[in-house]
């Protein structure tokens, strides 16, 4: 039985392992702070799992999880980020066709994304992901309305980051 | 946001950049223990919990002996500690059990922060008891000491006040270095809770 729960959870973990990495990318800097949180997360998960239902998909109870663990349980606080070790972390234009100026302005964007207080980055995260305001309310435990508003100020702080002058 | 929505397209194309783990890995993974908050807020409260219940028996005895009113009277306060020890731990029980990492963010954090205040009342109360007791003991002593019958008052007052400073100074230490434990290991969870708690203000 406890073989059967242990086999159901690794396959789907392993299928649905994206989440946790996006997460860990979000809240962690350098590869070693990336594979800890990632562990602790399936820890996390796999203490929860016996009380997965399934009536709700395991990624979207993944989210939860994986977001609790990365915002409050997860003890280790990050240092400041490492503009090198940043750009040698992320592949993102692998596959796009070369544009130098949206490759810039990404880069720009991922490292103001990472200005970001943890509570900041997690309602960008569930943007990001598409989530919808009523699921980024239920996740966090705020007003949905204020969840719209905070998302708003967030806007905001991204763009002052990007352009502090306001030019 | 022009910016974000080129992010967005940005973050969603790049599912398969990450180094992918294998199953038997996960397997691993899952049999390793939890370094999370909420194990060391266990650990910790634990050991405060034996801790503070075994000072009492390093409490000498002896000199209480001559004094039958002052001895039943820490008797009684022995008996009761223990249940309102038995009582917190209860509590400490009832709100760890609490603490689901599937609740909403914000109910977690308040799941935690409660547990962790249970353990605060009880140190607090523990230290309180001590502080009584510690000036029960001093006035006690220098009631049956020989500067007592000497009838000289400067200097029973200045006993008195050294011994009252210096177990305030031990009990204020006790209670500094309890913060120091518990300030690096809620740092970040009360950040992130005035945080998330500003948004619905």
């Amino acid at each position: 039985m406890s073989d059967n729960l242990e086999h159901s959870f690794v396959k789907q973990l392993q299928e649905n392992q994206n989440i946790i990495h996006k997460i860990c990318r979000l809240y962690t800097n350098g590869d070693d702070a990336h594979k800890d949180l990632f562990q602790e997360i399936t820890i996390q998960l796999w203490k929860a799992f016996p009380k997965f239902r399934g009536d709700s998909k395991f990624s979207t109870w993944a989210y939860r999880v994986a977001l609790n663990t990365a915002i409050t349980l997860y003890r280790k606080t990050k240092r400041s980020i490492n503009t090198i070790e940043f750009e040698g972390r992320h592949h993102f234009l692998n596959d796009v066709e070369y544009d130098y100026e949206e490759e810039e302005q990404l880069k720009l964007m991922y490292k103001a994304v990472y200005q970001l207080n943890d509570i900041e980055k997690a309602l960008i995260f569930m943007y990001l992901e598409d989530k919808d305001y009523q699921e980024i309310s239920e996740t966090l435990g705020i007003s949905e309305v204020n969840a719209r508003v905070k998302m708003n100020r967030i806007k905001g702080k991204l763009k002052k980051i990007l352009n502090p002058l306001g030019i | 946001m022009k910016e974000l929505d080129l992010l967005k397209k940005d973050w969603q194309k790049n599912v398969n950049s990450f180094e992918q783990v294998s199953e038997s890995e996960i397997y691993k993974m899952i049999h390793k223990r939890s370094s999370s908050i909420v194990k060391w807020i266990f650990i910790i409260s634990i050991i405060e919990f034996v801790l503070l219940n075994s000072l009492s028996f390093l409490f000498p005895d002896e000199q209480m002996s001559k004094s039958g009113v002052i001895d039943a009277f820490i008797d009684v306060l022995d008996y009761l500690s223990y249940g309102v020890a038995l009582f917190f731990m209860y509590l400490f029980y009832k709100n760890y059990r609490s603490i689901s990492v599937t609740s909403n963010t914000k109910k977690l954090m308040e799941c935690i922060i409660n547990t962790r205040k249970t353990v605060k009342y009880y140190i607090a109360y523990n230290l309180s008891l001590i502080l009584f007791i510690s000036l029960l003991l001093v006035f006690y002593r220098v009631q049956h000491s020989p500067i007592w019958t000497s009838a000289d008052t400067p200097k029973i007052i200045f006993t008195c006040l050294i011994s009252v400073f210096l177990i305030l100074v031990l009990l204020v230490f006790v209670w500094l270095f309890y913060q120091l434990i518990y300030g690096i290991l809620l740092k970040k969870l009360n950040r992130n809770y005035v945080e998330l708690k500003k948004i619905d203000l």
